[in-house]
């Protein structure tokens, strides 16, 4: 070798290679704004040298195509933070209209219409005011009206909890054909991806396969697992096959007790998407944990100030001098049988005012012992070993707490997403200056590779010529 | 410089919760209230519910109380009537004993003293807004009624000994009525009404047993010291009444101006803080700004 035809042959290698990695370069420029986007790198290899008579002749350069610059671990590091961030993102969603239905009262004496402690308190004043005139027929309205107004707030509270449950659950079984769309698009990529490159940088379909990877994140908790020729298998937290290389498994739901629930193939996977993370997993602890915990704290309420109060008023002797009985009660609320669903089912049975046994049994109708009784059920554990406004208090100071805490962990998740996604983009994002340096350079091998091209075809012209300038120009 | 795709949209975050925190800030100066949801302070909250609880059952107290006092008032005056009427009815009966008076005297005083009796029985069957006070818990039953056929005449009661009690918010009772047996039908020489009856039946012939005459009105005398007895138990009523009244008035400016320091905003942080956030949002803007003109990479200078 060694002859002018080997150094074209070189010197167009030398081109070809520029001219690819030139091509790199713009496609990172031009993809510098999209999202997913990794940034791709020319790689450059020389050409097996030739050795002729002893002599060794080098043979140029080829450009072996990109490689994307990606840290799957940080990748993954950042899905698995995002589907934290979503799961506690979702769940303070539903949480702050959980609180929404808690305002706690600015202050003046007027009670705000809708504020349960309030109602709580009046109702049971009423009783100390009818104490001071037991026979007063105002008096004895105030207390059925201000039975009439807690009974309509705890169940008014109680039904928009639940509208709210049946919300979230909607919304929760939405979230599956999104999932089953994103695992089907992902076993493709992954047939994709293992019959065209198993061994090397799969680039955009991999930057693909990333993305759909990071949106699933959003949805649900998820473990990946890399398998053999660059495949990928996708797992649920606790560990149920999603996508096999290049088969996905359907997420189904259905409804079972009234609310949704999770299957793949046969296996209830409810609980455990709600524990693992994600949009969903978010949802789930919504529904089945903030909310029925706000419900029950109702529920409770409702049932025992309803039974005491009625169990009092069955004890005493209304104005007519009647006691109430197991055949005809006096009952001022509804009597539940069972302390879950009291709350919404609270309602105030009574029409009759005179039907309110101020007197205790056996007594005179203007005898009060039995309203200072039943004002003093106000200062009694009657409700989960708390006097009824204590119970009430604690109920909005834990339900404020868990706001605040949901509240401070979404924060620090989402930090702690965008400082990875700093990271992560600092490693793949496209750097414009990287580009503008890597193009200059290029330009510059390519002007010169021309150079010596030109150079190379004026020693040739003078080769064929033999030194006459004249026959080949 | 190097390119990230989420610059823009983090920017825009951070640019949304700016501005969600100078809405709440504002809200709160314009309101005057700094705690608007649960999660701004929830132990605020709960014990926001504490003080309301207490407040209303303050401002509750404050009311009954005027209402018993009325009560109370009435039952007092009309002691006070009773007293008055048996203090004349001692006289009337001194003034029979001495011997001096013929017969027809000592009948219009004999009939003077039964004139009495019927407006201390009218007293003793008071009523307040309809509901009698002297009848224990019988308020709806005339307490006293004399027979007419004896001699001397019975003056019987029919209401009962029940006692009502009004409770105040920090569980003092109060007495709120003494049964009419207690104040008029005294056991021994302490009757009112044995008393008055005895009296009448004395006066009635127009002749004097003096040895009689003279006990009952010792009798009579007796009563009326128990009468004022009982009257001091209602007076102290009243006076519990009172104290507890101005008491619950004072916890309650505490409680309110308590409740008040728990929700109000502080003006002044407040508006540090908006201040701070508008500070805040002009830097993002001007950030973002920055970022628009992405032409200062090293691309601009290449020619």
């Amino acid at each position: 070798m060694g002859t002018i035809n080997s150094a074209f042959s070189l010197i167009s290698g030398a081109l070809n290679a520029d001219q690819s990695a030139l091509s790199i370069v713009a496609n990172n420029v031009a993809n510098a704004n999209t999202p997913g986007y990794t940034t791709e790198i020319p790689n450059w290899q020389e050409n097996q040298p030739v050795t002729i008579g002893g002599v060794s002749y080098g043979a140029g350069v080829t450009e072996t195509g990109p490689t994307s610059l990606r840290d799957r671990v940080l990748e993954e590091r950042l899905d698995q933070q995002q589907q934290l961030a979503s799961s506690s993102g979702a769940r303070l969603t539903a949480l702050n209209s959980v609180q929404a239905l808690f305002v706690p009262d600015s202050g003046s004496t007027s009670a705000t219409a809708g504020d349960i402690g309030n109602d709580i308190t009046s109702f049971f004043s009423s009783f100390a005011s009818l104490e001071a005139d037991p026979t007063n027929s105002s008096l004895r309205e105030e207390v059925l009206s201000s039975a009439t107004t807690l009974a309509g707030d705890v169940s008014n509270a109680a039904a928009s909890l639940n509208t709210q449950r049946s919300a979230v659950d909607q919304q929760a079984s939405g979230v599956t054909s999104q999932v089953n769309a994103l695992t089907g698009a992902i076993a493709q990529l992954n047939q994709q991806i293992q019959t065209t490159t198993p061994d090397g940088n799969a680039g955009t379909l991999e930057d693909q396969r990333q993305q759909d990877l990071s949106q699933l994140s959003q949805l649900i908790g998820i473990n990946q697992v890399q398998t053999e020729n660059n495949g990928l298998s996708v797992t649920t937290t606790s560990g149920q096959l999603l996508v096999s290389e290049g088969s996905n498994f359907q997420l189904t739901s259905g409804p079972i007790g009234g609310v949704t629930d999770f299957f793949v193939g046969t296996t209830n996977i409810t609980s455990q998407l709600a524990s693992g993370g994600g949009q969903l997993g978010g949802l789930l602890t919504a529904r089945d944990q903030d909310i029925p915990s706000a419900v029950n704290a109702l529920d409770q309420l409702a049932y025992n100030v309803s039974t005491q109060v009625n169990t009092l008023n069955n004890a005493g002797t209304d104005l007519n001098g009647v006691t109430g009985t197991a055949a005809s009660p006096l009952n001022i609320f509804s009597q539940s049988a069972a302390v879950a669903g009291s709350a919404a089912a609270m309602s105030v049975v009574m029409t009759d005012p005179s039907q309110i046994a101020a007197a205790a049994a056996g007594q005179g109708t203007g005898d009060n012992s039995n309203t200072t009784a039943m004002a003093n059920l106000a200062k009694q554990n009657i409700v989960g070993g708390q006097t009824p406004t204590d119970f009430y208090s604690s109920f909005v100071s834990t339900l404020g707490a868990t706001v605040t805490g949901v509240e401070a962990d979404n924060t620090a998740q989402n930090a702690s997403v965008t400082q990875l996604q700093s990271q992560n983009n600092a490693l793949s994002g496209v750097n414009l200056n990287d580009e503008a340096a890597a193009m200059s350079t290029l330009q510059t091998s390519y002007q010169a590779a021309s150079q010596v091209f030109t150079m190379l075809n004026t020693i040739m012209e003078s080769a064929l010529n033999l030194g006459t300038e004249t026959t080949v120009s | 410089m190097r390119m990230d795709p989420s610059y823009v949209s983090n920017l825009v975050g951070a640019l949304d919760q700016s501005q969600a925190n100078e809405q709440q800030l504002t809200a709160e100066l314009s309101s005057g209230v700094a705690i608007n949801s649960l999660s701004q302070n929830p132990v605020a909250a709960g014990e926001n519910v504490l003080l309301l609880n207490q407040i209303q059952q303050d401002d509750s107290f404050t009311q009954s109380s005027s209402l018993v006092t009325g009560q109370l008032q009435v039952a007092d005056s009309a002691l006070g009537g009773v007293v008055a009427q048996l203090t004349q009815a001692i006289s009337l009966a001194t003034s029979a004993d001495n011997g001096t008076m013929n017969s027809s005297d000592i009948k219009s005083i004999g009939s003077q003293i039964s004139g009495i009796l019927d407006e201390v029985e009218s007293l003793a069957n008071t009523s307040y807004q309809g509901q009698y006070i002297f009848a224990g818990g019988q308020t709806s039953t005339t307490p006293f009624t004399t027979s007419a056929n004896g001699s001397p005449n019975v003056t019987t009661y029919n209401g009962d000994q029940d006692v009502n009690y009004l409770s105040t918010p920090n569980g003092q009772k109060i007495q709120l009525n003494v049964p009419g047996s207690q104040i008029f039908l005294g056991t021994g020489s302490n009757s009112v009404f044995a008393a008055l009856n005895s009296l009448v039946a004395d006066y009635s012939s127009g002749t004097v047993s003096t040895t009689q005459a003279v006990s009952d009105s010792h009798a009579l005398n007796a009563a009326l010291g128990f009468v004022s007895q009982q009257r001091v138990t209602i007076d102290n009523s009243i006076t519990q009444l009172t104290a507890a009244s101005d008491a619950v008035t004072s916890s309650q400016t505490q409680l309110t101006g308590a409740q008040t320091n728990l929700m109000q905003a502080d003006v002044a942080q407040v508006s540090t803080q908006l201040s701070l956030s508008e500070t805040q949002q002009t830097a993002l803007e001007d950030v973002i700004a920055q970022l628009d003109q992405s032409s200062n990479s090293l691309f601009s200078k290449l020619q």
